[in-house]
């Protein structure tokens, strides 16, 4: 079976899998519509007399929260800490030592199949609620196109640092038992440098230009800045681009030297 | 009477003691999560500060009110992750394992085994700092509230603290027609960020359906309020009503999906 092969069939197998939990991605969708509506109208409320906050009026600040929504369903590892965690410790990893699969290799295309029906799924709610949300939403036009392209790898380059995180952090089990608590610190530290509650441009100065040397930037408020026309100097964007590149690949060594250190630690045990 | 009262708080004595006993025994564990809870509650100050760097006032509120505000939210908050949220949240994975048994075979209650059985000190420890923060607020405003409005915001925030309990126990019942509770505790997250906006910044649909309709908003504002602007009979008494029609609620939902359960275990 060819590499390719072996792959789709797992993405496949991890559709399937994601497709029987269906009402409980429509259900958290459904629950993050919610949050919006808690966004609009706490943002609303700042903005009750005001033009712009930072720079920016009420319908970018809004439309940048919105797409953030549809894109933490695209983009973000939901539960592949868990899985590579609980994988490591019922020994189910056993499996991928003895067989030619690479278990990152298998555990990307499951991410993939999850990210795929997830996302699909959250759009349902946010397309039905565009009657009422439609009136706020602001994109730029077409003299942002540059910004758009640079906004596809960027997207892509997101997803994997998503990923890789929630891989490393898996891969953590080989040395804790539990790995709860590191995960749900990385998530609210991702929430705040990740600008999931509010966009980093509304931090002092220094503190953002901190944020952009560190891969939580990039992990949802990069693509959502560029989409959303909050960062609207291609130069800028290239830059971000080439750094973004950087923490994927920074981020793909660590994954690789947990991955070896972790197995000399392993003990495989069972017939 | 007094008896099962009796009964009922040295179990869940028991089961406190039992708890701190196994936070001692893992107490880098302990440490760690106590970090995660403190670095949620400063996220949310934190937004307080930013959105308040750039204007001043929402819906009204001034900064420090709004920190007051924030404060008690949180002080419900880390008093329902102490007493009774990973209760809670594992009865969604028990009811799919058919662990769920296990406390349907204890002598009491099953809603009291399931909500009591385990105590978290790293919520606990951080009721204090939800504290500091509502004093600080208080201070800065330069409030000196009297001891009748002092026993009024504990009341209001005991009121709060059922109200989450009801909200959470609601939600997480849904695994009794649900395959999987996987990921429903959003719901729980998603309704009691409402709990962090002053009542005035909700307006049409908005306010009918999370002012009047649901708890999520008059949960925070009528203990803030009381220290604020002093005792209101109409906010004590609308979120007393709320405290007793929505724990009922929940109670309904709960004993609905025991009815439903099939045991799973062989």
């Amino acid at each position: 079976m060819s590499a390719i092969a072996k792959y789709r069939q797992v993405f496949l197998t991890g559709l399937q899998t994601n497709l029987v939990y269906r009402w409980n991605f429509a259900i958290r969708a459904a629950f993050s519509l919610l949050h919006l509506v808690y966004v609009f109208t706490l943002w609303g409320a700042a903005y009750a007399g005001k033009a712009e906050i930072g720079g920016f009026a009420l319908g970018a600040t809004l439309t940048y929260f919105t797409l953030l929504l549809v894109l933490q369903f695209f983009l973000s590892a939901a539960n592949d800490d868990y899985e590579i965690s609980e994988e490591i410790r019922n020994g189910l990893i056993n499996q991928f030592l003895t067989k030619p699969i690479n278990y990152l290799g298998y555990r990307l295309s499951l991410f993939f199949s999850a990210r795929l029906v997830a996302g699909s799924l959250a759009l349902l709610p946010v397309l039905a609620a565009l009657p009422l949300l439609g009136k706020y939403l602001v994109f730029p036009g077409t003299e942002h196109l540059p910004l758009y392209l640079v906004a596809i790898p960027a997207l892509l380059l997101a997803a994997f640092i998503q990923f890789i995180i929630a891989y490393c952090f898996g891969l953590l089990t080989f040395w804790f038992l539990e790995i709860q608590s590191f995960i749900i610190l990385s998530l609210a530290v991702e929430s705040v440098l990740g600008g999931q509650i509010f966009p980093l441009d509304l931090m002092p100065g220094w503190l953002y230009e901190l944020s952009r040397w560190l891969p939580y930037y990039y992990q949802m408020y990069f693509p959502a800045a560029l989409l959303t026309g909050r960062i609207t100097d291609l130069g800028f964007a290239l830059q971000g681009l080439v750094i973004q590149t950087g923490w994927a690949i920074a981020l793909l060594f660590l994954a690789q030297a947990l991955w070896k250190r972790g197995l000399r630690r392993h003990t495989a045990v069972g017939g | 009477m007094p008896a099962t009262f009796a009964r009922y708080a040295r179990i869940w004595l028991a089961s406190i003691r039992y708890s701190l006993v196994r936070a001692m025994m893992f107490r880098g564990d302990f440490l760690m999560w106590a970090l995660v809870e403190f670095f949620w509650m400063s996220v949310n100050v934190l937004l307080v500060g930013i959105i308040y760097e750039h204007t001043d006032s929402i819906a009204g509120w001034s900064k420090y009110e709004m920190l007051l505000l924030v404060g008690s939210t949180l002080l419900v908050q880390r008093l329902l992750m102490a007493f009774f949220w990973s209760n809670l949240f594992e009865l969604g994975r028990n009811v799919r394992s058919g662990h769920f048994d296990f406390f349907l075979a204890q002598p009491g209650a099953p809603l009291f085994m399931i909500s009591t059985r385990k105590f978290d000190l790293d919520g606990l420890v951080n009721v204090p700092v939800a504290l500091a923060v509502v004093l600080y607020a208080a201070h800065q405003l330069q409030l000196h509230p009297g001891p009748g409005q002092i026993a009024a915001y504990v009341l209001f925030i005991a009121c709060g603290l059922a109200l989450h309990f009801a909200t959470l126990l609601t939600i997480i019942s849904l695994v009794f027609w649900l395959q999987s509770a996987k990921g429903i505790e959003i719901g729980y997250f998603s309704l009691t960020e409402f709990s962090r906006l002053p009542r005035e910044s909700l307006r049409g649909i908005t306010a009918v359906i999370f002012v009047y309709a649901l708890p999520v908003v008059i949960v925070s504002n009528v203990p803030a309020r009381v220290l604020i602007h002093g005792f209101e009979p109409v906010y004590a008494a609308w979120l007393l009503a709320a405290t007793v029609f929505w724990v009922a609620v929940a109670l309904t939902v709960f004993h609905a999906g025991l009815r439903r359960y099939a045991s799973a275990s062989s």
